[in-house]
């Protein structure tokens, strides 16, 4: 109710006569309270519905002030009103209708609009108000807003981003979710350009379009889209979108509505374990690795991709059940043996741990290494086989030819220290071979001058026998030393060794005019070593003392081999009394092809460096107190001796 | 005076060798001595012992040719016969310069061995007998006075007797004397016999 056109001048009390009376009717009749006040508030006139509404009846209240009708603080402040009114002639109500809250007789308050006006001509002027109880009203509205309070928090509750934007691309609406992902308040976003805070640069311009595409009908937005949004702190994250067009009541798009939900980390994730599974993939190309898993008791069986290719399999055949694994896989020399050990693993719930060749389905044959192990599947019955299979055909061809090539070289390395011993060797011989032929010569003319002393003749004899065996024996040695090709460990005493030795590198040392002794160390622990290898080594010692001996002038023409306990096991050492190593030739000393000797092939000490370290021992070298030089070696002794 | 037997010494550092060395030259009837080392036997070597080396030319120690370089220097003549190994040649070589008889490889035929011990033998026969020759002519030039000495001096020069009495201003007769008594004293039967052992005296006087 307006007071633009207030009603018709209506005296309303006191009135005289009919007209007064059908006033009177027609206010009561009325809904609204009506009340007519005088310029100093003081209540003239009080319609039937006033009295319904405020329970007072309308003696009661004429001459009072309206303010009783009032509640605080429209009691207080009217008076106020009225005077300023009054004064200055500029309403604040007048003409403008506004909510109160009004107060019954028993002290009971309502809110109510209230319309008032001037009634024209008056002077002293007269207001009259209407007043209309909206407390249902008040409860259809407050409903109303509890009713969208409770959407709102529905959207809050929501673990998605909901967003609403209208037709120019302002944020109409945004949940507290999508505050919280996009890191603004409400109030930040509402009204504000999605499309220019909400999103990367990059994207807005595609975005865009795609709104105005959807709004204008020409394509519905995609049911479900990943974006990324940009946050306050500048930070970027994935959206999974599922977005909608609102209509009005006429049916036209008056916006979009889109639920997003943040898949950054679970996009993250999936992309690591998608990485990481392609990664598996490529490693087990590479390292040429399969693996599988079993379940038991079902024997439901899977295989990688790379077991397929390990087998030569079409991986659409799918795996063999493990009960024709052995038959139809495992080379039939090492079936017995893989079926053995898998059923002991199985049985026992161990580790399976073996190497063994499989047959291609091509025929072919791979080495393969096999590892597995037994773990309790998800029931308590059932087990898990997880396992490997790693074609390790390349690396056991690789580690043959390196120990074939090895063995070639160290071969090579002992037919080459016995060819600079040719002329002792042959010495060695030379010497048996003389008294034999001697001692045969000497017999014949003794018994050609008719020499009838047979103990004579039978101690020829006696040390032709000596003599010959000596020189098998010194053949013997050498076609041990020379011919034994694969290495071979077995328990030595290296006292017994070097005893041995003697017989190969004491002719060298004797050709050479060098003099040889030994000082063996009493009660030595036996070393497990492969002999042949450990007399060569020790011979290549020897023999570079014997030459370091004749390189230099005026030292003692002496070599001396000694063995003896140190801390880490057994030392030999072969001792020279020559000129020493000069730093250049140290640096050099166990390079291969290095060498200081003319006919020297540079691969003695490289060679026995080898062999020692593949005893765990180690070889090196030292001054000889008094001058010379020491080379030794060490071995571990062998364990529990 | 009376020599004794040649003997042959044997020096080996190989037992065996050695021990049937012995034997053999014992079946041939040659007496032998036989030695380990080379130091062994210069420690008992005895120059004035007629006989012949046998030696190894390698040796630890003190080797063979080694050894024979010691017995130069101390003017010994005994008579090597080396024995060396296959690849011993250059050394026999160097042994041959120094004057060694010959060398013998090992394994040997022992007629082999045995003529060669034979030969050095005989050189060392002839060595003690030129000795002997030259031990003589020094006495007999001993008997000389100084001036038959100064008179051979100029005759084995080629002097004639008119000349060397000018150069020691004497008569021509007196030189004739003196000479006659010189070819009496040496027993020279010629002039040229004469100038022959003036020149072995003076060449083993002077090595």
């Amino acid at each position: 109710m307006t007071t633009d056109s207030p009603p018709a001048e209506h005296p309303t009390a006191p009135s005289p006569g009919t007209a007064a009376d059908e006033l009177k009717a027609l206010l009561d009749a009325a809904v609204d309270a009506v009340i007519v006040i005088s310029h100093d508030s003081r209540i003239q006139t009080f319609n039937r519905a006033a009295e319904r509404l405020f329970g007072y009846r309308a003696e009661e209240v004429f001459g009072q002030s309206v303010n009783v009708l009032m509640a605080e603080p429209y009691r207080t402040a009217h008076d106020g009103y009225m005077r300023h009114y009054m004064q200055t002639g500029e309403a604040r109500i007048i003409g403008i209708g506004r909510e109160v809250t009004a107060q019954r007789r028993d002290g009971s308050q309502f809110p109510a609009s209230l319309a008032v006006g001037q009634v024209p001509g008056s002077r002293p002027p007269r207001f009259i108000g209407f007043l209309h109880d909206i407390t249902a009203r008040k409860a259809a509205v407050e409903a109303l807003r509890r009713e969208r309070d409770r959407a709102q928090s529905y959207l809050d509750l929501a673990q998605v981003m909901l967003v609403a934007i209208d037709p120019g691309g302002r944020i109409a609406l945004i949940n507290r979710k999508g505050c919280e992902i996009l890191g603004y308040t409400e109030a930040e976003l509402i009204g504000r350009d999605w499309f220019e805070i909400c999103l990367p640069e990059r994207q807005r311009a595609t975005a865009r379009a795609a709104l105005a595409a959807s709004l204008a009908d020409v394509r519905t937005p995609e049911a479900y889209t990943e974006d990324t949004v940009l946050t306050r702190q500048g930070g970027l994250k994935l959206i999974a979108w599922r977005t909608i067009v609102v209509r009005d009541e006429l049916g036209r798009p008056a916006g979009v509505l889109s639920s997003g939900e943040d898949v950054t980390e679970r996009r993250r994730a999936e992309q690591a374990l998608t990485r990481s599974e392609s990664l598996l993939r490529a490693a087990q190309a590479i390292a040429n690795l399969g693996n599988y898993e079993i379940h038991l008791p079902s024997g439901t069986t899977y295989w990688s991709a790379q077991m397929y290719r390990i087998l030569g399999r079409e991986p659409s055949a799918g795996p063999l059940p493990p009960s024709e694994f052995p038959a139809q896989v495992v080379h039939p020399d090492d079936r017995e043996r893989c079926l053995r050990e898998w059923q002991r693993a199985v049985e026992e719930s161990e580790r399976f741990d073996l190497e063994f060749r499989i047959l291609r389905s091509d025929g072919t044959a791979r080495e393969v290494h096999g590892l597995a192990q037994l773990q309790p599947g998800a029931g308590g019955e059932s087990l898990v086989i997880t396992g490997t299979l790693h074609d390790i055909t390349e690396r056991k061809h690789a580690e043959d030819e390196l120990r074939q090539g090895q063995e070639r070289l160290t071969h090579v390395g002992r037919l080459s220290t016995m060819g600079e011993m040719a002329t002792g060797l042959a010495h060695e011989i030379n010497q048996p071979l003389t008294a034999i032929a001697t001692y045969a010569q000497a017999a014949v003319r003794l018994m050609d001058a008719g020499n009838d002393d047979p103990a004579e003749l039978r101690e020829a004899l006696v040390q032709i026998t000596n003599q010959a065996l000596r020189a098998g024996e010194v053949i013997r040695r050498l076609r041990a030393f020379v011919k034994n090709k694969t290495a071979r460990t077995e328990t030595v005493d290296l006292n017994r060794l070097i005893e041995d030795l003697r017989v190969l590198a004491e002719p060298d040392a004797r050709v050479n005019d060098v003099r040889l002794t030994v000082d063996l160390g009493a009660g030595l622990a036996p070393v497990a070593a492969d002999p042949v290898q450990i007399q060569q080594v020790l011979l290549n010692l020897i023999r570079n003392a014997i030459d370091a001996t004749l390189e230099t002038r005026g030292t003692p023409r002496e070599v001396l081999v000694r063995s003896g306990a140190v801390a880490d096991g057994i030392e030999v050492a072969v001792i020279d009394r020559a000129g020493g190593i000069p730093p250049a030739v140290a640096a050099n000393l166990f390079n291969p092809f290095y060498t200081t000797k003319a006919s020297g092939t540079g691969l003695g000490l490289a060679i026995s460096r080898s062999i020692i370290r593949a005893h765990r021992g180690k070889l090196g070298h030292r001054p000889t107190p008094g001058g010379g030089t020491t080379f030794f070696f060490t071995l571990p002794p062998l364990p529990g001796a | 005076m009376k020599e004794k037997p040649a003997t042959v010494f044997v020096v080996d550092d190989d037992d065996a060798v050695r021990t049937s060395l012995r034997l053999l030259l014992k079946s041939v009837g040659l007496p032998v001595e036989t030695y380990a080392s080379a130091q062994e036997f210069l420690d008992g070597f005895d120059a004035e012992r007629a006989g012949c080396l046998v030696l190894d030319i390698r040796m630890p120690g003190m080797s063979g040719l080694e050894l024979q370089q010691r017995l130069n220097e101390i003017h010994a003549i005994v008579p090597i016969v080396f024995i060396t190994g296959h690849g011993d040649v250059p050394m026999a070589v160097e042994a041959m310069q120094h004057g060694a008889v010959d060398f013998i490889q090992k394994p040997f035929r022992d007629q082999d061995l045995i003529d060669r011990i034979n030969q050095a033998l005989e050189k060392d026969r002839d060595n003690r007998a030129g000795l002997k020759e030259r031990d003589a002519i020094r006495r007999r030039m001993q008997q000389l006075t100084p001036r038959e000495k100064e008179v051979l001096d100029l005759v084995t020069q080629g002097k004639a007797n008119k000349v060397i009495a000018g150069d020691l201003n004497v008569s021509q007769r007196t030189v004739e004397i003196h000479r006659a008594r010189v070819m009496e004293k040496m027993a020279a039967s010629s002039l040229a016999h004469l100038v022959r052992m003036v020149i072995e005296a003076e060449r083993t006087a002077a090595p």
